[in-house]
């Protein structure tokens, strides 16, 4: 008999095809009024000896339903969350909701990894005005009115002794003025010329940076600025120092490093000499020390100026600098 | 200056190849630009730097590789067999230090025709026409030894004397004089320009071009050779003030060689007497300001320590000596002289660079700095704060979608029309440029919203939409004589401010996710991040009167009392000047002075315990007129005098529907916390009954069912 219900159970827990016919199988069995609660209902009448017996057998039985419809539920709800999940799958290579962060200018960003390089080697950031006197832009740097030198800038004037600053220059002036040596700073910044092509902006970026101390020497500018060009373009980058003219320095040099398009062998850009121009310096002229009050047999030191869109441009190999002011966010958005 | 390799070698044995060659000029200073080859010959671009006059010439670069490379070098034939004897004929110099010497030479019966070949070849590989022996002469010897030379016609000179003198000199205060240039024009000249003269009239602008008049023609027999040295400073203002640059005048103000000019004269008679025949006459050479050269003291010591290098007192001579320095040796010291084609050498560093150029400067080692940690001067820590703030500023700016624009710094003043300043707008008091490039870029900027404008434009005309730029960059407004303890020099210059300044501009187009928020807040939010990254609380937003926002959606940016700048869309006005085919185009915009901005952000952050104790959260919807403001809930339950309100914030603003015309509902959360115990929600129930009572007062509203 109980082996009957048994068998017919099985059956019935086969073809059962959902949580709802499982849960109608457990009422049928073993709910309240189900097959195995009404066998154990009519335990009463056995004789007290017999009861045991037959109520584990009994109870057996509804251990085994319930433990085989609980796993079959189980089986049936994995299934049933797989499906829902299926069901609720989205287009994951639909792009994400964010907002975009925007683009630093090429020109700020190389400005920024310069004056980093410089500020670990000690130098402080120092600025000074964009429309500035004659004086400080020319005459305390050692260029006189009527100097030849002059022609080397072309000049915006606001009134005969008010300028845009035509370099990065008088803030060595203004920088040192306003402190006793020693000294050690750089000064980044905008600069204008009245010169406009390919090659040329009316306005553009340079960096200036100062040295000021006792026993500065022409073999420790060389030290910095080789250090800076193989921390800004590689180690093995070659440089070499040139002597050249600045009004303000004393001895001047014009700093190359070997091609780093064509690998100094001679190409386009470094017009086949192999060398690319990239820094002005010099020992800092002794007139230009006495200008600012500094005694020139005690203190001496180093200058030197670069041009950030110069380096842009050999950094990106961008090969027109009118880019730079354009702002197509094409062109911003590389960087 | 264009060089030929095969005339240098008149001057110099040289075994080196041309390229060596060019190498070892750049490599002392002469920056050999560029290298043509021709059939039989190869040309150098020489870049000379202005302080190196004495190498404007062929001979002058010889005697600079003689001493790099230690072979003699050797003068052009000047010498000729004999003179004719002397002519009746005066120099008189009538402003000395104007012109310090003049020398002459006639020549007579010369025969005018073309030059030898060779002449006319290497003339014209250095960029020289030819036009007939004698004017090729003169030209001649000026590529060869720099000196510039002219000749005039004899029989053109009135009264057979040449007279060197100003204007003022000549003829007295501010009377006017012309002369008749070579080019045919006649030129007013200024009162201070050197000017040559015969008897009667100017007959030629001394070192900058001669006269028309008296020049060389095909039919000349006799000629007057002049030879000169002329002030640098006097050259270079006339030919400033004309605008007149000739190869005469560029050498000139660089500064001539005062003992060459002798020679150079003897060389170009030779050459004419060669090549044109006729009788040399005796010189006249009037000399009034003799040169003597400038004694400089050169410390041994002072050489090695400036350089880092370890010469030989030796060393130090014979770098000196091979290049035509007088030397008198000391014990310490040694005394030079330069010699008159080295005007440029005046001081000690000056003879160290010459020291420098001949050892090699990449034969200098290299040596980093044994500096000492610099002082941190208040000045400096000031800026680098600024400075800090600044890149705080920039980065929020970059994280929020926006892009960084640089312009130049240049307007013009169509630009403060755009925007319809008032004309009593500070930002109408801008600098303005003598000499602009374009008539567009006359003043520096005021403000730098036309520049991002012109982008937006830029870029919608490119295709590219979804537009959000930012640009930090200067503006120049008036002047800063308003500021204390100012330099007044200084006080002449403009007030420099940085500001930054943002755009965005989105074209409605179709997007995925379909976000419908208005550009006001998209940009109310980019200035907001940045004032939550400068950790500033203290900012609010009051309706703006700018000419060129639109009046009901912009707003001034104040953090407490300063107004700092400005926000919201451009007016409709603006746009509909601006060249766009978009329908009704928003395009909003902000502009902060960062110098204020900064200068707020470096207040010292203090720490605020947090609470260990549970919140406890109210939601409320009232409704109120809908001309009042929704910060004014957010400021009156800040204002509430209770400590437990920790936060407020409006989750819902709505109009339409069931609200009455004229109204909106306004849903807001406050959260209460206590720092020292758990709130109960009766407590929290009266506080927030009260404080809702309070807000409805305030603002005349009701609650909303």
């Amino acid at each position: 008999m109980l082996e009957d219900i048994k068998e017919k159970f099985i059956e019935d827990l086969k073809s059962a095809q959902s949580l709802s016919d499982l849960n109608n199988l457990r009422v049928q069995y073993i709910g309240r009024k189900g097959i195995i609660t009404s066998q154990l209902k009519s335990l009463s009448s056995l004789s007290p000896a017999e009861r045991p017996l037959a109520g584990k057998i009994i109870n057996d039985i509804k251990l085994l339903i319930e433990n085989e419809i609980a796993s079959k539920e189980l089986i049936h709800k994995e299934a049933e969350l797989k499906n829902q999940l299926l069901s609720e799958y989205i287009d994951i290579t639909l792009p994400g909701k964010y907002t975009a962060p925007g683009c630093e200018h090429p020109l700020n960003k190389i400005l920024l990894e310069v004056i980093d390089i410089f500020v670990r080697m000690g130098f402080s950031v120092e600025e000074g005005p964009e429309v500035e006197l004659d004086f400080y832009n020319f005459e305390a740097l050692n260029i006189p009115k009527e100097h030849p030198a002059r022609d080397m800038q072309d000049t915006f004037y606001v009134s005969d002794d008010i300028v845009l600053r035509t370099h990065t220059s008088p803030v060595q002036i203004r920088g040192m003025k306003k402190r006793k040596p020693p000294v050690r700073f750089i000064a980044p910044g905008k600069v204008y010329r009245c010169d406009a092509d390919i090659s040329h902006t009316p306005m553009f970026h340079q960096l200036e940076g100062l040295m000021v101390d006792k026993d500065v020497t022409f073999s420790n500018l060389k030290g910095v600025l080789i250090t800076f060009i193989h921390l800004m373009f590689g180690h093995e980058t070659p440089v070499r120092f040139r002597p050249s003219f600045f009004p303000f320095t004393e001895p001047s040099a014009e700093v190359d490093m070997g091609c780093i398009l064509c690998n100094s062998v001679g190409c386009r850009v470094c017009k086949g000499s192999g060398w690319l121009e990239i820094l002005g310096a010099g020992m800092v002229h002794p007139v230009v020390l006495e200008n600012v009050g500094y005694d020139p047999e005690q203190y001496n030191g180093f200058a030197f100026g670069m041009g950030i869109e110069r380096i842009a441009m050999l950094k990106y190999q961008i090969d027109d600098i009118r880019l730079f002011y354009e702002n197509d966010i094409r062109f911003l958005r590389q960087f | 200056m264009r060089i030929s390799f095969e005339w240098l070698k008149d001057y110099i044995k040289l075994e080196a190849s041309p390229q060596e060659v060019s190498e070892r000029l750049t490599m002392i200073g002469h920056e050999v630009e560029a290298v043509e080859e021709l059939a039989d010959d190869i040309v150098m671009e020489v870049n000379v730097t202005p302080n190196r006059s004495d190498c404007l010439s062929i001979f002058g670069l010889a005697r600079e590789l003689s001493a790099s490379y230690g072979i003699p070098l050797k003068f052009p034939e000047h010498q000729f067999a004999a003179e004719s004897g002397q002519l009746d004929f005066n120099i008189d110099i009538l402003d000395p230090d104007l012109c310090n010497r003049y020398a002459g030479r006639i020549v007579k019966n010369v025969e005018i025709g073309p030059s030898p070949e060779w002449m006319k070849k290497r003339l014209e590989k250095c960029g020289i026409r030819s036009i007939n022996n004698i004017v090729d002469i003169t030209n001649y010897v000026l590529l060869e030894l720099g000196h510039p030379l002219h000749a005039f016609d004899l029989r053109t000179l009135k009264g057979n004397c040449i007279r060197i003198g100003t204007p003022k000199t000549v003829k007295g205060n501010g009377i006017a004089v012309k002369t008749k240039t070579l080019d045919g024009a006649e030129r007013p000249m200024h009162d201070d320009s050197l000017l040559i003269w015969d008897a009667e009239d100017s007959i030629a602008i001394a070192g900058v071009m001669g006269g028309l008049d008296t020049e060389v023609k095909s039919d000349t027999k006799d000629i007057f050779i002049e030879s000169a040295y002329f002030d640098p400073i006097s050259i270079r203002k006339t030919s400033k003030a004309l605008g007149l640059k000739t190869e005469s005048s560029y050498r000139f103000e660089r500064g001539s060689d005062i003992k060459m000019l002798k020679k150079a004269l003897d060389r170009a008679v030779f050459l004419m007497k060669k090549y044109g025949g006729g009788q040399i006459y005796g010189k006249i050479d009037i000399y009034p300001k003799i040169f003597y050269p400038p004694e400089i003291n050169l410390k041994y010591e002072k050489v090695n320590s400036f350089l880092g290098l370890k010469l030989s007192r030796e060393d130090v001579i014979k770098y000196l000596k091979c290049l035509g320095l007088e030397i008198e040796e000391m014990p310490d010291y040694v005394k030079v002289k330069p010699p008159s084609f080295r005007r440029d050498i005046r001081r000690d560093s000056d003879l160290i660079e010459e020291i420098a150029r001949m050892y090699g400067y990449d034969r200098i080692p290299i040596d980093l700095p044994k500096a000492s940690i610099c002082f941190d001067d208040p000045e400096n820590k000031t800026l680098t704060q600024r400075n800090k703030a600044k890149d705080a500023v920039r980065i929020s700016f970059l994280k929020n979608g926006c892009t960084e624009a640089v312009n130049f710094s240049f307007m013009g003043g169509e630009d403060l029309d755009l925007l319809m300043l008032a004309d009593g707008d500070e930002r109408r008091k801008a600098t303005k440029v003598m000499n602009p490039l374009r008539i567009e870029d006359s003043y520096m900027r005021t403000t730098l919203i036309p520049s991002l404008i012109k982008n937006i434009l830029h870029n919608i005309a490119h295709g590219n939409k979804d537009l959000r730029l930012f640009e930090i960059s200067k503006v120049f407004i008036g002047n800063k004589s308003f500021m204390e303890n100012i330099d007044p020099q200084d006080a002449k210059l403009p007030d420099e401010r940085l500001h930054i300044a943002a755009i965005c501009y989105t074209e409605k187009a179709k997007t995925l996710y379909g976000d419908t928020t208005h550009e006001f807040y998209l940009i109310k939010g980019i200035v907001e991040a940045e004032f939550k990254s400068l950790k500033i609380n203290n900012y609010s937003f009051k309706r703006s009167s700018e000419p060129f926002l639109h009046p009901g959606q912009s707003a001034d940016v104040f953090v407490s009392d300063t107004k700092i700048g400005f926000i919201g869309m451009l007016a409709p006005s603006v746009i509909s000047k601006l060249d766009m085919k978009a329908f009704k185009p928003q395009i909003a915009v902000a502009e902060l002075n960062l110098d204020t901005l900064t200068a707020c952000a470096s207040q010292a952050l203090v720490y605020v315990p947090l609470s260990r104790f549970p919140y406890i959260e109210r939601d409320t919807a009232v409704i109120l007129d809908s001309s009042v403001e929704s910060s004014l809930i957010i400021k009156l339950a800040r204002a509430y005098p209770s400590d437990l309100i920790e936060d407020a914030y409006i989750f819902d603003v709505y109009q339409g529907g069931s609200i009455s015309e004229g109204k909106k509902s306004i849903a807001f959360n406050i959260r209460y916390r206590a720092a020292d115990r758990t709130l109960k929600d009766e407590e929290v129930d009266i506080l927030h009954k009260s404080l809702v009572e309070f807000i409805l007062h305030q603002t005349k509203g009701l609650l909303r069912a």
